[in-house]
């Protein structure tokens, strides 16, 4: 979204709000995508040995109930369910949560406790265009992680011959694309809300944690079944994600984005901006 | 013409300490406006309110003839800023910082980029992170200026800069000033903006105390005065004669605070037999610290 009328000396990265976002995480999104691809390659690595443990599904047989349906052990012993169980189940949905809860806090409780937004605010640019811009930095960057992953399961699938298809890993990077850029979002709301770093870290994480725990108790107890549903966490995960299709459910992780974001759009013209220092 | 900066019963508190208390202030277009006050006064508190960064308690704010409060962009896109502690990103050169801004405001040449670069020894090459805080402060001082905007805003422009860079900056002021822009700086002391303000405010405890020109301030200049009589001192026929605005007696000397002339004075004085006159040069910063430092009324003028 460059503006019009930019001086051609300008690097691109600098035109505006939203470039400027995205430059500032540049380093990071190449540490987390190498991690996040070497964590892929390794479980992958793994997976031809635990396929050819002899009993492996004795041993599931084992578990709890709960225990199968939440890691989906019982389809462990395809590559699909290997994967979800061992990554998209938890761990990339935690990492995904933690690069994207960091960056909506940096955002704008970052940048008003560092105190470079006070210049950043006196610009003829509405306080409005500046939360949406950086909230379409944010989700641009969560997409970008979601897109290695996606490269990176496929190239692992088929190298490694798991018998994950195009669209199985399309669900999973989606589920984990919608999941962190809803968290994301969160803590970008708290932040403009608030102005402090610590609450809009501190906000999405619990949230985050309540909704973990909705889904398991949703699995656990049946009462608590039709609440599930309202769980984020729950409308990302219990498809699969990996191979899970594209779940009416990825609507209301959508939903949920687009909400939070316009809830956010007015914040900063609701409050009084924190002096520097 | 349109004052450049207009308040009227401007209040903010902040969880109940009050910063400003009700401010009527009035900054003429084309002046350079100095405000003035010790720590804690509401200078700042001012500012964030004229820069919409703050919402007033009540009262309003015009700039340029915008309500601050409903068209904050508008007022944003005509104001040049420097923020009382001004914090950049590190990580960016003072050009790329400086590009940035220009590309979000939009209109900025870039000579005149390099002209104020120029004008402040300033390296746009290097990281802010790199740079000493005074060279920090002129990358802010850059910034404002360079959209050449019709009010600057300037909250203690000169912290961190050498005196050269003071001077420098003070005939920047003068130049803004003389090609039609205002200027609303606030700072801690008179002699720092005496030679480019036209008029100065004094703010303490969130209430102007006073709003005056130079040449009226100057007006108030006080002098002391040591006066050794050969016997006692007079001191009720000193304190009768009008100029005269403080007697301290010690032994046979009495030490005065002479507003104005010094006529009556003297030839009041001349019977009671003199033996010594001491006086001693005061300035403006004399008047001025009154302000701040007394409870009640500085002297008049008689
Ligand atoms: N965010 C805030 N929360 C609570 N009190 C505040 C806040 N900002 C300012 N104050 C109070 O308002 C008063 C005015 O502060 P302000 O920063 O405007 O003073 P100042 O004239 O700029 O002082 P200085 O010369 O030290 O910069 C002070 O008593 C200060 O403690
Ligand atoms: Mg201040």
């Amino acid at each position: 979204m460059p503006l019009p009328g930019t001086d051609p000396g300008t690097p691109f990265l600098l035109r505006s709000v939203y470039l400027k976002s995205l430059r500032d995480v540049r380093h990071g999104l190449v540490g987390w995508s190498i991690g996040i691809a070497l964590l892929v390659i390794t479980e992958s690595l793994i997976w031809p040995s635990f396929r050819d443990m002899p009993d492996i599904e004795k041993l599931f047989s084992q578990y709890p109930d709960y225990m199968q349906r939440l890691f989906d052990v019982s389809a462990m012993t395809s590559g699909i369910g290997f994967i979800n169980s061992e990554l998209f189940t938890l761990m990339l949905p935690v990492l995904f949560l933690v690069h994207a809860i960091g960056r909506g806090a940096r955002l704008v409780a970052g940048e008003e406790e560092d105190g470079t937004l006070d210049v950043l605010l006196v610009t003829p640019l509405s306080t409005t265009r500046i939360l949406l811009e950086k909230a379409a930095a944010l989700v641009t960057g969560v997409f970008a992680l979601g897109l290695v992953l996606y490269v990176v399961t496929m190239t692992c699938s088929l190298s490694i011959g798991m018998g994950i298809g195009p669209l199985d890993a399309l669900s999973g990077c989606l589920s984990m694309v919608l999941l962190g850029s809803e968290f994301g979002l969160i803590a970008l709301a708290a932040g403009a809300a608030t102005g402090r770093k610590s609450l809009a870290v501190a906000v999405p994480a619990a949230l985050a944690v309540a909704a973990y725990v909705l889904y398991v108790a949703g699995l656990l107890v049946t009462s608590v079944d039709p609440w599930q549903h309202l769980s984020p966490m729950e409308q990302a995960l219990a498809s699969g994600p990996l191979g899970g299709g594209l779940p009416l459910d990825f609507l209301w992780l959508a939903l949920g984005c687009a909400v939070v974001t316009v809830a956010t759009l007015p914040m900063l013209d609701r409050r009084d901006i924190a002096a520097p220092g | 013409m349109e004052a450049a900066v207009r308040t009227s019963g401007l209040r903010k508190e902040f969880r109940g300490t009050v910063a400003l208390q009700g401010l009527d202030l009035v900054v003429p277009p084309g002046s350079v406006f100095g405000y003035l006050g010790p720590n804690g006064a509401g200078k700042t508190t001012t500012i964030r309110l004229l820069t919409g960064l703050l919402r007033p308690t009540s009262g309003t704010a015009e700039v340029l003839g915008l309500d601050v409060a409903s068209r904050p962009d508008e007022v944003q896109r005509r104001v040049g800023y420097l923020p009382g502690r001004f914090v950049g990103y590190p990580d960016l050169t003072g050009g790329e910082y400086l590009r940035y801004l220009a590309a979000l405001r939009g209109g900025v040449e870039w000579s005149e980029v390099d002209r104020l670069a120029d004008r402040f020894e300033l390296d746009l090459a290097r990281r802010l992170g790199t740079l000493s805080h005074g060279n920090q402060q002129k990358v802010g001082l850059v910034q404002a200026f360079m959209h050449r905007p019709d009010l600057l805003v300037l909250d203690e422009p000169t912290t961190g800069l050498d005196p050269i860079m003071q001077a420098e900056f003070l005939s920047l002021v003068g130049e803004a000033s003389r090609s039609g822009a205002t200027v609303f700086l606030s700072s801690h002391i008179l002699s720092e903006v005496e030679a480019v303000a036209d008029t100065v405010a004094i703010l303490r405890e969130g209430e102007l105390v006073r709003t005056a020109t130079i040449p009226e301030l100057r007006a108030q200049v006080v002098r002391r005065w040591d006066v050794t009589f050969v016997h006692e001192v007079p001191a009720d026929v000193l304190r009768a004669i009008p100029q005269v605005a403080e007697v301290r007696v010690r032994d046979r000397t009495a030490h005065l605070v002479l507003a104005g002339s010094a006529e009556e004075l003297l030839r009041t004085v001349a019977p009671y037999g003199v033996e010594n006159v001491e006086t001693h040069e005061t300035d403006l910063t004399e008047v001025f610290l009154r302000y701040y430092t007394h409870e009640e009324e500085p002297w008049r003028v008689a």
